[in-house]
């Protein structure tokens, strides 16, 4: 005749609620009695029932009502530390950068308009990086067709209203990497900084501690605009679902 | 400029819209209940000692606003209609018919049971919390959880289909 085990110690067998000692008396009672196990199973089965029944939430953006009911209508981004990157192996080009000192410290690069960086001023509608900028989240790589990675780094809610977006394009074959931030206007993107950084293979493509240049070009810019608010991933896929219009 | 309390919050907004669908049983309504939560934590914000844990002040206040809100509807008149439980995702993701027959079932199967019930056993079986740490949030004796639990088991695994090992 089995000898059944107590529904609650059970219960609390599948609660984890038992130290590994009174675990392993249960797993060892259950192997003999298989009413119990059964009984066991059908209480997991139950949990797993109800986590999955109420558990899409988890992964839905926070509701917009929700989140201006606690951060405010206006405030709609999270500030966060502006996280230090890869180090910066030559220049920054900032708007004022004097193209001298680019010159000098770019010779490579100038030789091949090919691996060209990017561009100051409005990002045509169809650029590769515009539809990057306009549709992807911070932290997806894209392949663009010519071979080089775009991958947005940070969205940044400006105190104006308007949205920019951190991101960086390594073209490994040319051997570098260029940061800059594209801010949204009325007429899409326009990139207001660039940084060229040489990827220097010895490296192994691994993440160097973060150079003062580069932090400095890209700190100067936010900080002239305003403070820095980083966007978290729910205010960002919202922005994206609203098409970048102003705040 | 917002506060690490507002941040935080808004960090807890996903577990707490999953505990209010799982108390309301669907989507709009449990909105509505995190969204008068969180504005009421706001008001409150002095009471809450930091250091102890968010979540489970924020699950408290959560509940106490559903009983709240309960007690207030049934003066009015019971508005309960079985059809209202839809599964927040619209069974998105639920990829099999049966999938989303077990969902509506479970959710319509939670929404039968006791209120003290339900809320016990969302925050055991769905927040993953401790009995002890369930007793916080509600106040109540460790065993006081362990007797609701038990009993929304006993009412919730026939209606899921779920009695078949005959342990009475």
């Amino acid at each position: 005749m089995m000898t059944v085990m107590d529904k609650d110690r059970l219960a609390a067998f599948v609660d984890g609620e038992l130290s590994p000692e009174e675990a392993a008396a249960v797993v060892l009672h259950l192997a003999d009695t298989p009413v119990d196990q059964a009984y066991v199973d059908d209480l997991f089965a139950a949990n797993e029932a109800l986590a999955q029944a109420f558990g899409a939430p988890l992964s839905e953006p926070v509701p917009e009502a929700i989140h201006a009911a606690i951060m405010g209508p206006s405030a709609a981004t999270n500030v966060v530390a502006f996280r230090p990157r890869r180090a910066l192996a030559l220049a920054a080009l900032a708007l004022a950068a004097s193209v001298a000192a680019a010159a000098v410290l770019l010779p490579g690069l100038l030789q091949t308009p090919s691996a060209a960086g990017i561009a100051l001023g409005p990002l045509p509608p169809r650029a590769p990086f515009a539809e990057v900028l306009d549709t992807r989240a911070a932290g997806t790589q894209v392949m663009l067709a010519d071979g080089r990675e775009v991958m947005v780094l940070a969205t940044f809610g400006m105190p104006d209203g308007r949205y920019c977006r951190e991101f960086e394009v390594v073209d490994t074959s040319a051997g570098r990497a260029d940061f800059a931030i594209g801010c949204h206007g009325n007429d899409g993107w326009v990139v207001e900084v660039a940084i060229a950084e040489v990827t220097d293979p010895a490296l192994n493509p691994g993440f160097v501690p973060a150079g003062d240049a580069e932090i400095d070009a890209l700190s100067r810019f936010l900080n002239r605009a305003g403070a820095p608010a980083v966007l978290d991933p729910a205010a960002e896929a919202e922005a994206i679902r609203q098409g970048w219009s102003a705040r | 400029v917002s506060t690490s309390f507002q941040r935080d919050l808004v960090s807890l907004v996903p577990k707490l819209r999953r505990f209010a669908l799982s108390l309301t049983g669907n989507a709009a309504d449990g909105d509505d209940l995190v969204q008068s939560a969180c504005e009421k934590a706001l008001r409150n914000q002095a009471q809450f000692q930091s250091g102890t844990r968010m979540d489970s002040w924020m699950y408290r206040i959560v509940q106490t606003l559903w009983l709240d809100d309960l007690r207030k509807r049934r003066v009015r008149g019971p508005s309960l209609d079985p059809d209202d439980h839809d599964i927040g995702d619209e069974g998105k993701g639920a990829r099999l018919a049966e999938d989303r027959m077990m969902l509506a079932s479970t959710a319509a199967a939670m929404a039968t049971l006791p209120e003290p019930q339900r809320v016990v056993l969302s925050l055991v079986a769905v927040e993953g919390l401790s009995y002890k740490e369930a007793a916080d949030v509600l106040e109540v004796p460790v065993g006081t959880v362990m007797s609701r639990l038990s009993r929304a088991r006993e009412a919730l695994l026939p209606q899921l289909g779920m009695s078949r090992g005959g342990r009475q």
